[in-house]
């Protein structure tokens, strides 16, 4: 039991008093806002400034290498930049949610190092979303317009989605197959969703 | 009721992501069915989160272009996250909606042996497994001890041993080299972790051996 128990947790079991939002933390809730509402860039540099070395010394002390620890800065700042809207400002500090982002990709990044898994499960682990009821429907018909819309994309993009979704392959192991950087199938596989999400849009429209 | 809890070290542990998927998961479901417990854990968040951003000894690093490149990507629009159903199995004649955290494993492979039936969850982990067990109305499982811990969270129906009465929700902890022989009287489905084999305390060990690998 004790072996599961991290070091430098002795701190959180003491639980002292957490304080209510003082001026820093006012600071990071208002600049999440303006990411949030106007995709503010100004804003958004300032949390990175804030975080980005925090997050890689994090990353540094979890990880022990400097490549490991600036992909969490990279992944965890993109997902802050990209999902700012999903903070709610009612359910806890700014700094709260984004630790909880780092929190999971950590999670995940630990699985891949340790059993070679992207399951990336910590979705499921420590589910944000509250479930609305008549999500489910929906998700069955787009998974079918998904679907038709995958043949639609550029060949590369098509492919990596393919070997990715349906396949069940995972990123490592298809830069591997297609001998390009990891980073490569990243990226693809990045604009593919967003091309994705676009055609989806219009079809809604 | 809800009576049996993770201590505050496992709620922790759990909040840091420091603990393996097999607890993690145990956790992620009790935490779902208990309230008490969501809002410790809402707590320790908060303070992990102060710890860690307090960091003031901060080295210099370059960051190149990160901050460029990330700002070059559109944001997730909000009506477009996907929300995953959750995972519904059968077994002993009832379909079970499990929690969140089984997401993920849609497709369990149920086998039985006598009144116990397995689908196994996690097998990758060294020395660990971990499994959903259904046990049938009046079954029992001898006394057995383990050599390492022995987690089980009570996810449908009841069950009792030496200690006492479980319900759902209860999280039961044993570690080292305590004996138990839980008994159900109408049947329970529970999710276990454990991390060494079982030893079944009296004799006919060898007949009890294919229950053992099963609950194992």
């Amino acid at each position: 039991m004790i072996k599961l128990i991290p070091k430098a947790m002795g701190n959180v079991l003491n639980s002292h008093n957490i304080n209510l939002l003082d001026k820093e933390q006012q600071e990071i809730n208002d600049w999440l806002d303006d990411v949030s509402t106007h995709q503010d860039k100004v804003a958004f540099s300032q949390l990175f400034k804030f975080f980005a070395p925090r997050i890689r010394s994090h990353g540094l002390k979890k990880f022990g290498q400097e490549a490991v620890a600036m992909e969490l800065v990279q992944e965890t700042m993109m997902l802050v930049w990209r999902k700012a809207h999903q903070f709610d400002p009612n359910k806890g500090k700014g700094s709260t949610w984004i630790y909880t982002i780092m929190r999971n990709y950590s999670f995940d990044m630990l699985r891949k190092i340790k059993s070679n898994k992207e399951d990336l499960m910590s979705e499921d682990l420590w589910p944000s979303i509250d479930v609305e009821d008549d999500q489910e429907e929906d998700d069955h018909l787009q998974t079918k317009n998904i679907l038709s819309h995958i043949g639609k994309l550029p060949a590369l993009q098509r492919q990596v989605v393919e070997q990715i979704y349906i396949n069940d392959k995972t990123q490592q192991e298809l830069a591997n197959e297609l001998a390009v950087p990891l980073g490569t199938i990243k990226s693809r596989l990045r604009l593919a969703m967003s091309k994705l999400r676009d055609m989806m849009e219009k079809e809604h429209d | 009721m809800i009576k049996f809890h993770p201590n505050k070290q496992m709620l922790a542990a759990f909040s840091a992501g420091e603990l393996p998927l097999s607890l993690s998961i145990a956790m992620s479901a009790h935490i779902e069915l208990c309230d008490e417990c969501a809002a410790k854990a809402v707590k320790i968040e908060a303070q992990l989160s102060h710890d860690t951003w307090q960091d003031t000894v901060l080295e210099e690093a370059n960051f190149g272009d990160m901050l460029q490149a990330i700002m070059s990507n559109e944001p997730t629009p909000v009506d477009k996250i996907a929300i995953k159903p959750k995972t519904v199995t059968q077994v002993g004649g009832n379909n079970y909606q499990l929690p969140t955290a089984f997401s993920n494993f849609n497709c369990l492979k149920w086998s039985g042996f006598g009144p116990v039936s397995r689908a196994r969850v996690i097998s990758d982990e060294q020395h660990v497994r971990a499994s959903l067990l259904y046990i049938a109305a009046q079954g029992k499982i001898p006394e057995h001890h383990h050599k390492g811990y022995e987690l089980t969270l009570l996810l449908e129906g009841s069950f009792e041993d030496e200690m006492g009465t479980y319900q759902k929700g209860d999280f039961i902890w044993i570690d080292g080299e305590l004996n138990h022989s839980p008994y159900t009287e109408k049947g329970c489905l529970c999710y276990a972790v454990q991390n060494a084999p079982l030893h079944f305390v009296r004799g006919m060990s060898k007949v009890l051996n294919p229950l053992g690998n099963l609950i194992y």
